[in-house]
C-alpha cells in the first residue's frame, strides 16, 4: 500500500474534534491565573508555563506525526514550514508563517496572526513581565527534542505587551544523532 | 449627548463610572447615578403588573431630572448600566442598541482572566470601546 499523502492543515483541522474556543481560552487563563496566586513570582510562572509546554510537546510529537503524514524533513528549514504551516493550523487553527532566517538556516521566526490563548487578555501593571503565551514556547521545544533537535524558543514579540503581533524565535542548537541504548557488541 | 456612563455592580458598588463632559460636576454625576440605584431597586422588586415581560434587562427611563434623562438596563447576574444623557429627544431603539454594545464590551472586559469580580474594571480595552460606542451613539441620533 503506497504510503499516504501529507495532509494539509487546513484538511486534518476539519477532520479532527474540536473545543469551544472560549472555553479553551478560559481554560487557559485560569491556569495561569492560578498559577500566578500560587507562585507568585512571574519569572517562576514563565518558567512553569515553559515546562508544561514541554511536557505537552513531547506527547503532541507522536499525534501531530500520526495524523499528519509529513514525510521525514530535510532541513530545518522545512521542519520550520512544516511546524507553521500544519502544526499551528492543526492544533490551534491559526497560519503562522516563518520569517527572518539567518545566514546559518538555524534560527528563524514564527510569525502568529493571532491567538486564540489570548482572546479577552490584558496584562494587569504588576505582571508586566509575563509571558502569557509561554507554553508555546514549551511545545516547540519539547516536540523537537523528540525528534532530536535541541532547540531554543524564546518570544520576540508578544501583543500583550504592546507588539503589534505574535513572533516566537526558534533556535537550532544542535541535532543529537539517535542513540542506542545497547552496544552492537554486547 | 451623553454624559455620564455607569457600571453598578450586584452589591450597588460602582465597577465603572465614566464622564464625557468636563462642564459638569463629577461629583453631581455620581450623585445622580447613586440616586437612579434606587429606582432600579424599586422597578425589580415591584414589578408592573403587565405581566412577565420578556426582555426585563431594559429598564428604560428612569426618571428625567433637571436637564438630565437616566436610562438603566439590568443583566441577569444583576450588574446595572447606567446612562446619563442630556438629550430631550432620544430614541428607545436607539438607547437599546447603546446598551446591547456596551453590554458586549462588558462582557468581554469580564472575561478577562485578570479581571477580578467584583472589583472595579481597569481595562483600557474597554475604556476605548465605551468612548467609541458613546461617540457613535451621539452621531446616529443626531442624524
Amino acid at each position: 500500500m503506497p504510503p499516504a499523502a501529507p495532509r494539509s492543515g487546513d484538511a486534518i483541522f476539519a477532520s479532527v474534534e474540536r473545543v469551544n474556543a472560549e472555553l479553551f481560552t478560559l481554560t487557559y487563563g485560569a491556569i495561569v491565573r492560578q498559577l500566578l496566586t500560587d507562585l507568585e513570582e512571574v519569572e517562576e510562572v514563565n518558567k512553569q508555563l515553559d515546562q508544561m509546554g514541554y511536557n505537552i510537546g513531547i506527547r503532541l510529537i507522536d499525534e501531530f506525526l500520526a495524523k499528519s503524514n509529513v514525510s521525514r524533513c530535510v532541513d530545518f528549514k522545512e521542519t520550520a514550514e512544516v511546524i507553521a504551516k500544519v502544526g499551528f493550523k492543526m492544533f490551534l487553527g491559526v497560519t503562522a508563517s516563518v520569517t527572518n532566517w539567518d545566514a546559518d538556516g538555524t534560527c528563524c521566526s514564527i510569525v502568529l496572526d493571532d491567538n486564540p490563548l489570548v482572546d479577552f487578555v490584558e496584562l494587569p501593571d504588576t505582571c508586566q513581565g509575563l509571558y502569557y503565551c509561554n507554553i508555546l514556547s514549551g511545545v516547540i521545544r519539547g516536540a523537537l527534542e523528540m525528534v532530536s533537535m535541541k532547540t531554543e524558543v524564546t518570544w520576540i514579540r508578544d501583543m500583550l505587551r504592546g507588539d503589534d503581533a505574535y513572533e516566537l524565535q526558534v533556535k537550532l542548537l544542535n541535532q543529537v544523532p539517535e542513540e542506542y541504548p545497547y552496544k552492537d557488541d554486547e | 449627548m451623553i454624559v455620564c456612563v455607569a457600571v453598578v455592580g450586584h452589591q450597588n458598588n460602582p465597577l465603572y463610572i465614566q464622564s464625557f463632559t468636563d462642564a459638569d460636576d463629577a461629583l453631581k454625576l455620581h450623585h445622580i447615578v447613586h440616586c437612579s440605584l434606587d429606582v432600579v431597586d424599586e422597578r425589580v422588586n415591584n414589578p408592573k403588573k403587565s405581566g412577565p415581560t420578556l426582555n426585563e434587562t431594559f429598564l428604560g427611563l428612569l426618571y428625567p431630572t433637571e436637564n438630565y434623562k437616566v436610562y438603566g438596563y439590568l443583566t441577569n447576574t444583576k450588574v446595572k448600566f447606567i446612562l446619563v444623557t442630556t438629550d430631550l429627544d432620544v430614541r428607545d431603539a436607539d438607547v437599546r442598541n447603546f446598551f446591547r454594545r456596551f453590554h458586549a464590551a462588558y462582557v468581554d472586559a469580564v472575561s478577562n482572566p485578570f479581571h477580578v469580580p467584583g472589583k472595579k474594571i481597569t481595562s483600557r480595552t474597554f475604556a476605548e470601546r465605551v468612548s467609541t460606542i458613546v461617540k457613535s451613539f451621539g452621531l446616529s441620533s443626531a442624524g
